[in-house]
């Protein structure tokens, strides 16, 4: 045991405390030859394997649980391949983040569009394993349709390519029982690593929009005149190029912030549909760089006494939730309360637009939420929270429920994923479809 | 009353490194997990290992080998700034440090060659005292008739004192940086003195060990010494020592200041610098990220008028006693820097001893920002 196998259990999210001794192994592949091999060795030696990009998902999914496993982290596949000669598409290696590939493709007009505020780190393939979206997701969509193939290695160390329409693999045999089985990209989005490991993704590339765009700020008297601004717009189409919202800020952290409010920035061409909906203050260039950092760091901001937490992500409120924000978000904040849980801060992408287990697509407010744990909280407290949580949105029509970040509770995706593993074997991740996933998961808590 | 356990909960939740949220931001852009490339090398990752300590802790080789992680930093203080979640990664650093080497000093014996020879010498070269003003004065007293009477004692007392530091003193590949600086601060007719023998290492290795009673000897004696020159102004062309300087000697009447911030204010206008070569600059750590000063160097720059590229905010991989504890891993962050930023066609200009030495040393050409300066001078001077 080294330190580097422990460290393999550093992750983002609330389940952290890993039992390491059960990590029997930590390879950074630096190409697909050498993920081959990692698999190969874990096949060999009969362990599960576990992939992890940056560990900044918040579903405890990258560490692999408590099982004897092998940790295959993508840190050091992180090269752009190659750009397609007409710059509509890279080759990129999973763990390539969107900062480090729009950097390489700066000197052009083309960029990727899929901007989670974990931009910085995030790999794209975690970003496809939990179907990520950002501030432009309303415009430019989630990780799946920006993906136009990926890459997918099997337990068993077949290479298969799947696609929007379909998958192509050198086993034909493999390749009709998945194709019968209507096995497309949507699948792997969201699906937490459960069905291969990804070594490379074909990134759909768009212009940077040459219109010109303004930007304004959107300040609400209460969180369901913010639900009603959003559901407007989402029916008017308006295409918002960045749009986010601070429903909350503890006192710890607020600053100069007033919420409720919505940062939008849009076509100029738009402004009039806006102003028909709410009342904007124009922002100047310099405003809104302040408030898009702001916003970007208030996920990692902490509260003066006691610790940060994310009891889950997120909330997707959509249809008739939106114009009952206010009660919904209250509802939300008294359970909390009822269980020691301060609010620390809740904000998000919106508009936007997210995908459901069935692959259905949803548009509204994604909330994330963060909370202040005291010490005395033990972690079956946080856990039993977090889980009174999932229930509650299921009683408050919340979707996804909680998202797609939680996938050990989205039966659909769930079911959906069983099925597919019967054909495509197992061996990834496979705690999650354990029976006692949750009782694992709240061990892990500190 | 609390138990021995709650007791050592509450000093754990007191300290800051559990206020990490683990997300990661500060990994991608440490020169050591740059380097290295796995993540227990990365700031979050040893943040991580200390949120799980009472993990790790009853396993004494890995506390062993955490130990030793901790001295593979360049405290360079880039996680500190990118941080958005309050925690002051470099005080963690050198509290871990000083708490590593109190619980296993035989594994940092070679430190306790650089602790001894500041106790006993007061340098970091081991070499005798007398000798920081002998290297330079012979070098320069010919082109500077008058440097011997600028120092102290033979000097008594001077508006500006200059603060050299261990490695300008002792160091000949330093001695082309102090001639224009003194040069410089000659043709602008400034009272200066040099403190010579009587100057002793500002205590910055000794803080980057954690080792504050020996850093507060140091400080005390050179604290004293500076006050009887009766001066108003510091300077300092090391930003090792400026942040010492700035930051723990708590001086009142006299301003400290990096040497590009003195002329950067003496200065309005300058004779341009015909410049005849491809220039970058590189931000020193410990100037631009420790002790602020991110204004002056470029301020001085644009006057002479000199043309350069922007370096990438990153570290020389010289800092935080790296070049002592892991010498490979010190090169080889700097030989990744200069094939990414294509370093080796350029000079590299910067304002700091420490990243000359680590530039020089691997090859590559740099100028002190006052380097340039004192041709401007001269020039102007005829
Ligand atoms: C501060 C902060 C802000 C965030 N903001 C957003 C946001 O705006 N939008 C958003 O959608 N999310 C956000 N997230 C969540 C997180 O960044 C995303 O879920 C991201 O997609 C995870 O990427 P990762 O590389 O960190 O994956 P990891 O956390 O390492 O892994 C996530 C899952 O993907 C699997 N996986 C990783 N790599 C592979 C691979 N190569 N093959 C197969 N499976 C793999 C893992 O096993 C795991 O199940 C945020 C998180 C933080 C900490
Ligand atoms: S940036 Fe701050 S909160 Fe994030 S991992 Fe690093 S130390 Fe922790
Ligand atoms: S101080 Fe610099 S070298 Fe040390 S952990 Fe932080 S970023 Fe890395």
């Amino acid at each position: 045991m080294r330190l580097r196998d422990v460290v393999a259990g550093a992750n983002a999210s609330m389940y952290y405390r890993t039992d390491f001794r059960r990590i029997k192994a930590v390879y950074y592949p630096q190409t697909e030859r050498d993920a081959v091999e990692a698999i190969a060795k874990a096949r060999e030696m009969g362990y599960d394997v576990t992939p992890k990009g940056a560990g900044s998902g918040l579903s405890g999914a990258c560490t692999g649980g408590n099982r004897d496993r092998v940790i295959i982290t993508t840190l050091r596949m992180n090269r752009v391949l190659s750009i397609s000669p007409d710059h509509t598409y890279a080759d990129v290696q999973p763990g390539a983040t969107p900062d480090e590939i729009n950097a390489v493709l700066a000197p052009s007009t083309m960029r990727f569009h899929v901007t989670p505020s974990s931009r910085d780190v995030a790999t794209v393939g975690g970003m496809l394993s939990t179907d990520s979206g950002g501030n432009d997701a309303w415009l430019h969509g989630t990780m799946r349709d920006n993906t136009l193939r990926a890459k997918i290695l099997t337990y068993d160390g077949k290479q298969i390519e799947v696609g929007r329409e379909g998958v192509r693999c050198e086993d034909t045999s493999l390749e009709d029982d998945l194709n019968r089985k209507a096995l497309t990209l949507n699948d792997i989005a969201d699906a937490h690593g459960l069905l291969g490991f990804v070594t490379e993704l074909r990134l759909a590339l768009k212009p940077i929009g040459d219109e010109t765009v303004m930007a304004g700020l959107v300040e609400c008297t209460d969180i369901s005149e913010l639900g009603s601004v959003v559901q407007d717009i989402i029916s008017a189409k308006i295409p918002v190029t960045y749009g986010e919202t601070v429903i909350y800020a503890h006192p710890d952290i607020r600053g100069s912030l007033n919420p409720p409010l919505l940062v939008l920035e849009f076509p100029e061409a738009h402004l009039r549909d806006l102003q028909s909906i709410t009342r904007l203050r124009m922002l100047t260039r310099e405003e809104l760089a302040e408030l898009k950092d702001i916003r970007l760091k208030l996920a990692k901001r902490t509260p003066k006494r006691g610790l940060q937490i994310s009891l889950f992500e997120d909330y997707g409120f959509y249809g008739h939730n939106l114009s009952r924000l206010q009660e919904r978000v209250e509802r939300i904040d008294s359970y909390l309360r009822e269980h020691s849980f301060e609010p620390l801060a809740k904000y998000g992408h919106a508009p936007t637009k997210w995908y459901m287990g069935d692959n259905t697509q949803a548009n509204g407010i994604i909330m994330h939420s963060n909370e202040i744990k005291q010490p005395r909280q033990s972690s079956s407290d946080v856990f039993e929270t977090a889980m009174g949580l999932v229930r509650l949105c299921e009683e408050l029509g919340v979707t996804p429920k909680p998202e797609h970040k939680w996938i050990y509770s989205d039966y659909a995706k769930l079911a959906r994923i069983r099925e597919l593993r019967e054909v495509i074997g197992g061996g990834f991740n496979s705690f999650i479809l354990d029976p006692d996933c949750g009782a694992v998961l709240s061990t892990m808590i500190q | 009353m609390l138990t021995t356990t709650k007791r050592a909960q509450k000093k754990r939740s007191e300290m800051t490194f559990e206020k990490c949220v683990r997300c990661g931001s500060c990994m991608k852009i440490c020169p050591i997990f740059d380097a290295m490339g796995e993540e227990q090398y990365s700031p979050r990752g040893k943040l991580y290992l200390l949120q799980v300590m009472d993990k790790v802790e009853s396993d004494p080789e890995l506390a062993k080998e955490f130990r030793r992680l901790l001295f593979q930093c360049a405290m360079c203080g880039r996680c500190t700034d990118v941080c958005s979640s309050d925690v002051d990664l470099l005080r963690i650093w050198h509290e871990q440090r000083a708490r590593a080497i109190k619980d296993a000093p035989q594994e940092f014996a070679y430190l306790g060659a650089l602790e001894k020879s500041l106790e006993n010498v007061k340098n970091i070269y081991g070499l005798s005292p007398e000798d920081r003003a002998v290297y330079w004065l012979d070098e320069l007293e010919q082109e500077i008739p008058n440097l011997r009477k600028r120092v102290f004692p033979e000097a008594k007392t001077a508006d500006v004192v200059v603060f050299l530091g261990c490695l300008m003193s002792f160091r000949a590949s330093q001695v082309d940086v102090l001639r224009a600086l003194f040069k410089s601060l000659e043709i602008l007719k400034v009272d200066y003195l040099v403190l010579g023998a009587e100057e002793f290492c500002c205590g910055h290795p000794l803080d980057l060990m954690g080792d504050e009673a020996g850093a507060k000897k140091l400080r005390t004696h050179n604290k004293r010494v500076i006050k009887q020159t009766g001066a108003k102004q510091l300077i300092t062309c090391c930003p090792g020592c400026l942040s010492q300087l700035q930051n723990n000697y708590n001086f009142t009447g006299i301003e400290v200041l990096h040497h590009t911030q003195f002329f950067d204010r003496l200065l309005q206008s300058i004779e341009p610098y015909k410049q005849t070569e491809e220039f970058t600059y590189h931000d020193p750590c410990e100037l631009h990220r420790i002790c602020n000063v991110k204004t002056e160097p470029r301020s001085l720059l644009k006057k002479m008028g000199v043309q350069f590229r922007e370096l990438e905010l990153s570290c020389c991989g010289g800092g935080g006693l790296l070049r002592m504890t892991d010498p490979n891993l010190s090169d080889k962050i700097q030989q990744l820097r200069a094939a990414r930023e294509k370093l080796s066609s350029t000079t590299v200009i910067t304002a700091c001893p420490a990243c000359r030495e680590q530039l020089l040393g691997n090859n590559l050409k740099t100028k002190d920002i006052i380097e340039l300066l004192v041709t401007c001078l001269s020039e102007a001077k005829g």
